[in-house]
């Protein structure tokens, strides 16, 4: 909320300058944006008379005049402005002043003509036109009243103020008005606050006789308080009324309009005024809309309402939304010639759904949604009724009409000064927290350590003891808060089991060379269909979120493939000639919901890669070295997702749980994500790598007997596997096979077109013994036969 | 010719040839020459049966001497010879070492998981445990018990996504306080790390997605002075030595008294910057006393018990510690921007 100083410094004294101010309400809780200077840039600029006003001898357009700024020889100025006149009361630009927008006035000729200044429109001061009347752009501002020549124009034009911009928390509605702000200021700068007088001055008749007002749902209104104005008289208002308004960021419209902003800014209290010619029926009523109601509001729009909104209407129809908008058929105009004030309490939440589901949020509606205070409304009021008197924008009828039907009650906190410091860590004597409450306007009463405070009338957001402590704290200084460990009994502390498993996998997989990602959690489903899932597969119905920001964002990913897939292909499109990335998060199963109704979530390691240097076994020997990192026995199963080439996937397995799916990417599903190379993924389920995982044993003793290798090459289809081959031959050499390898694939001519040579090194080693050849060529035999006998697989000639 | 004068004889001839030995492989004929079994000095020791028995001691001693003599001198020049060829195969195996060689992979990981790291060490050490919880989480938890009512504007669509009117993504990490609460018995000192969410559309400060921190504490007799000195320590581990805190009064519905934390502007050490655009701090997290609602909401005795809570977005610290000019790389997962970290 933006608030001009000397608005606050009519009710406190501030005798802080703005930054040493703002400093000094931040630390007492009442946060500040920044500040800005109104006339900042305006300098050297007086009130000045035009004594001469001549054509410029070469110029069509040109004046040469004579200014008097009070100062010893008139200064002689030429003048393009077509209202220039002798006569005429006008800001001077001296030599030396500085305009907005970084212009400087120097001395200098025009056509010829020693020109000594500039006289100045509002445009080039920056003053809008509801600030100083004027003629805008096209000429010079005129002052309508006499100013002492040579004065400076900033206070005269309403821009002498420094304007605080307060960052209101959301427990203090109270201090969206002067009057919150100015009370704190009382209270962190040790001034006095000073409310105004209020009185109205009646001029007789009866409110009854113009107006009935009638609360049908009291439960969203729990005040309405009105007041009625007759002989309205519409003008614009004076200038330390706009200057304040314009400070405040709002535009000054004409002197009624203008008293209910006024308040509105002052008091914290939303007004309205309403024209009651227009009321039908001269009969207000607040209740909830009905179905087939509509409104026009005072911008112009339309609106349909929904049965259960809260409006003010006449006796046929809704004329106002209440605390958000008016209607544009009883709004003060010109001719209007009685109206109504209204200053009422909307209830919070009803205005919040009211004010989104039409889409209309205003200064009113923010406040109601904060919450008004229902205690203040009638003050509000007469302060308003008061500037009436005051701007005599028309007469007073006498009497109110408040209804009130269920006063709130004084709300009185007890507590103990010894628990209300203790939370705070600062030892702050009773004493003090009595002095700080008072000061800050509650009622306190102490008796040794026990304290009662009644809350003051604009606070609602006091409720307990420790409420209390925050109040005390922030004004005795949250800076005298000392800094002290934590004592008592020591808790174990350390990370979790899934942090931990993250950890481990996360430093084997940075050791290979992979970079971590990090995702939106959030797809499109159009981004899920691009992986040609099978029809029927559960990610194709993820879990969708209500109000999304938009389509591509709509859904919960049931899966991490389609984010590392655009990933990977972000990276080739950006000229990174290799990537090996890894993401480890949640993915979300709405269709198997847990105890709780909640998604299931499951942690899942997804790797993806691409390059020269990368095929599918550089992948698969990462997620095997992962598995045998965390102990887990695997068989690998050719077979994998659609989104992977068919003839390059595989599951690595232990039994029928899938430990991992990796494979090339699809062709089809590569062009679906715009890749340009080719490029493998791999996903792994962590909640099952961390149930199968296997702790570190004890180690195997030293071999104590030497190891005889042997190596053997074997010719055999193309289309036949290799791993279940190894896995024979291993069986068929039995326990003194300590290790065989594959070392070598070779393809010719002479082996046939379907024909491959594949070579293995065989390490054999007894555990209790040196191994004798015999043993060694029984092995190599019995290896040889399940070779030829399962895989069709003969030693090479 | 006595054996003395033999044995000088051949002692000229050596230091002679000696002089001009250009290798070791001469150097070892040498050596066979006047020390083989067929060389000049054995063919001496040989002699001695033409000597008298009286002279043979004499002579032999003569010949072990110069035997030893000359072994010395040919291991002496022995070793020079091999020092020489030694130096000049090294020199010939010198490679250019400023030549670029193949790098074996480094990877890292993201810069949110490095400060996160950090993180979590640092309060782990204090006794904190990690807790982590759902994503998608009941309204109940993310709302209702952290104090923040139905219909408060906290809770407003713009900010929160819905998955139903009991169901939203959390908004913060506080849920898993409330969960924590509700299953565990004082002495609780919890972090709760993780992914949160909120409706902001994406923008270089902005994203819908992103991590918070939070930790609490509950026990006898805390105060915000522990809050402070908690938040002290883990201001110097992050930062260093000298990086202090400075308490702000805010509002949280969740805390009451509650707190923003400046951390001294690691930049400048308080000096004022322009990373800290002159104010010496940088606002980094908010805090406070658990509100005794909340306590007593989570079924824990608020007039035994009294706890401090705090939240620290991970997004803030990263992108300051590494001056990350636009939140969205952090997400857009470029290797350019995330090969960098380490």
């Amino acid at each position: 909320m933006k608030i001009p100083m000397q608005w606050i410094g009519a009710y406190t004294p501030i005798s802080l300058e703005p930054q040493a101010y703002m400093d000094r309400m931040i630390m007492c809780g009442d946060g500040v944006e920044g500040y800005e200077n109104l006339g900042a840039e305006v300098e050297n600029v007086v009130v000045g008379r035009v004594l001469t006003c001549e054509p410029h001898p070469d110029s069509d357009h040109l004046h040469v005049t004579t200014v008097d700024v009070g100062e010893g020889e008139p200064l002689q100025i030429v003048c393009g402005a077509p209202n220039c006149e002798a006569g005429i009361l006008v800001p001077v630009a001296k030599v030396g002043a500085r305009l907005p927008g970084g212009v400087k006035i120097k001395k200098g000729k025009l056509r010829g003509v020693a020109s000594e200044g500039m006289l100045c429109s509002s445009d080039e001061l920056g003053v809008p036109v509801e600030l100083y009347p004027s003629v805008g752009a096209a000429g010079l501002l005129i002052f309508q009243e006499d100013y002492p020549l040579g004065a400076d124009v900033r206070p005269i034009l309403g821009i002498d103020d420094t304007v605080m911009d307060f960052e209101v928390l959301a427990n203090r509605p109270d201090c969206l008005s002067v009057w919150g702000v100015a009370r704190e200021t009382a209270v962190a700068c040790g001034s006095t606050f000073h409310k105004p007088e209020i009185s109205v001055k009646e001029c007789g008749g009866d409110i009854h006789d113009y107006v009935q007002v009638e609360v049908r749902d009291p439960d969203l209104c729990p005040r309405y308080v009105a007041r009625v104005i007759k002989d309205v008289r519409v003008g614009p208002s004076p200038m330390w009324l706009r200057k304040y308004l314009h400070g405040a960021g709002m535009r000054s419209i004409n002197n009624v309009v203008d008293i209910t902003n006024f308040v509105m800014l002052e008091t914290g209290h939303p007004m309205h005024a309403f024209d009651l010619d227009m009321v039908e029926g001269r009969h207000i009523i607040v209740r909830r809309a009905v179905e087939g109601e509509h409104i026009t509001t005072l911008d112009g729009k339309a609106h349909a309402l929904t049965p259960g909104q809260l409006v003010i209407c006449d006796a046929s129809k809704p004329s106002c939304v209440a605390g958000i908008m008016g209607g544009e058929e009883s709004e003060i105009t010109e001719k209007t010639h009685t109206m109504m004030f209204e200053c009422a309490v909307f209830d919070r939440a009803s205005t919040r759904v009211t004010s989104r589901a039409l889409g209309i949020r205003t200064e009113s509606s923010g406040r109601f949604e904060k919450g008004v205070s229902v205690r203040t409304a009638m003050e509000a009021m007469d302060r308003a009724c008061q500037l009436i008197n005051e701007l005599d924008a028309g007469d007073v009828v006498s009497g109110v009409i408040d209804l009130y039907p269920d006063p709130a009650k004084e709300q009185v906190v007890a507590g103990s000064c010894k628990r209300i410091a203790q939370r705070t860590g600062v030892d702050i004597p009773p004493e003090e927290i009595e002095r700080i409450l008072s000061a800050l306007y509650f009622d306190v009463k102490r008796e040794g350590d026990a304290l009662t405070a009644v809350v003051p009338e604009f606070r609602q957001d006091v409720e307990g003891e420790a409420d209390l402590s925050e109040e005390v704290l922030r004004i005795y200084g949250y800076d005298k808060i000392p800094s002290t460990l934590l004592r008592g009994e020591t808790t174990p502390g350390g990370r979790n089991d899934r942090m931990r498993l993250k950890d481990d996998l996360a430093g084997q997989l940075q050791g290979m060379g992979y970079y971590e990602i990090m995702n939106f959690s959030f797809l499109s489903p159009k981004d899920i269909e691009k992986l040609n899932l099978p029809a029927g597969d559960e990610r194709l119905q993820p879990l969708q979120i209500r109000n999304p920001l938009g389509e591509d964002t709509s859904v919960m990913r049931s899966t991490l493939a389609p984010g590392m897939l655009k990933t990977l292909a972000l990276n080739m499109n950006h000229g990174n000639e290799t990537a090996r990335l890894y993401e480890a998060a949640a993915v979300f199963d709405p269709l198997h919901p847990t105890d709780e109704g909640l998604p299931t979530e499951t942690q899942i390691l997804c790797l993806g890669v691409y390059g020269k240097e990368e095929d599918f076994y550089t992948l698969r020997g990462a997620m095997e070295q992962l598995l045998r990192h965390r102990g887990i026995a695997f068989q690998i199963v050719p077979g994998g997702e659609s989104y992977h080439h068919p003839g390059r996937c595989a599951r690595l397995m232990q039994g029928e749980t899938v430990l991992c799916t990796l494979g090339e990417v699809h062709p089809a599903v590569r062009e679906n994500f715009d890749m340009p190379a080719r490029a493998l993924i791999a996903e792994m389920n962590l909640e099952t790598i961390a149930a199968l995982s296997q702790p570190m044993g004890a180690v195997k003793p030293m071999p104590r007997y030497p190891a005889v290798s042997r190596d053997l090459s074997l010719v055999m289809p193309e289309r036949t596997s290799v791993g279940p081959l190894m896995a024979d031959m291993a069986k068929a050499a039995g326990a003194i096979l300590e290790d065989v390898k594959l070392f070598d694939v070779y393809r010719s001519a002479a082996l046939g077109a379907d024909m491959k040579s594949v070579a293995f090194a065989f390490v054999f080693r007894g555990a209790d013994r040196t191994l004798t050849e015999q043993e060694i060529t029984a092995a190599m035999d019995k290896i040889l036969k399940a070779a030829a006998d399962k895989h069709g697989a003969v030693i090479r000639s | 010719m006595n054996m003395k004068e033999q044995i000088a004889q051949i002692r000229a001839h050596v230091t002679e040839e000696m002089r001009a030995l250009d290798g070791t492989q001469a150097l070892e004929s040498l050596r066979v020459k006047v020390l083989g079994k067929k060389g000049e000095l054995t063919a001496l020791l040989r002699s001695m049966g033409q000597l008298t028995p009286e002279e043979r001691p004499q002579a032999g001693q003569l010949i072990n001497q110069a035997r030893e003599e000359f072994t010395a001198l040919l291991d002496e020049k022995l070793r020079e010879f091999k020092a020489i060829e030694q130096e000049a195969a090294l020199r010939r195996e010198a490679i250019d070492v400023t030549q670029p060689c193949a790098l074996p992979p480094r990877g890292s990981a993201h810069p949110i998981t490095l400060c996160m790291n950090e993180m979590v060490d640092c309060f782990t050490g204090m006794g904190f445990e990690v807790v982590e919880g759902p994503e998608v989480e009941l309204d109940h938890y993310n709302f209702e018990l952290m104090n923040i009512p139905k219909n408060h504007p906290a809770r407003d669509a713009q900010d929160t996504f819905y998955i139903d009117d009991n169901v939203v993504l959390r908004t913060h990490t506080s849920p898993m306080q409330a969960r924590t609460m509700l299953t565990r018995k004082p002495p609780i000192r919890v972090i709760c790390p993780g992914r949160v969410y909120r409706a902001d559309e994406v923008d270089a400060s902005h994203s819908p997605v992103f991590h918070q921190m939070e930790g609490l504490v509950i026990d006898k007799d805390v105060t915000m002075a522990d809050l402070r000195g908690t938040l002290n320590a883990f201001a110097e581990r992050l930062y260093g030595k000298g990086i202090t805190t400075r308490f702000r009064p805010s509002f949280f519905p969740f805390t009451e008294p509650s707190t923003e934390v400046d951390l001294t502007c690691a930049a400048c050490h308080g000096k004022g910057c322009r990373v800290c655009k002159g104010t010496g701090w940088i606002e980094v997290l908010g805090g406070g006393m658990v509100n005794p609602k909340v306590l007593e909401m989570c079924g824990i005795d608020s007039s035994v018990y009294s706890g401090f809570a705090f939240g620290i977005g991970l997004e803030r610290i990263a992108m300051q510690r590494y001056s990350v000019p636009d939140m969205r790389l952090l997400y857009e997962g470029d290797l350019r921007f995330l090969g960098q970290f380490r």
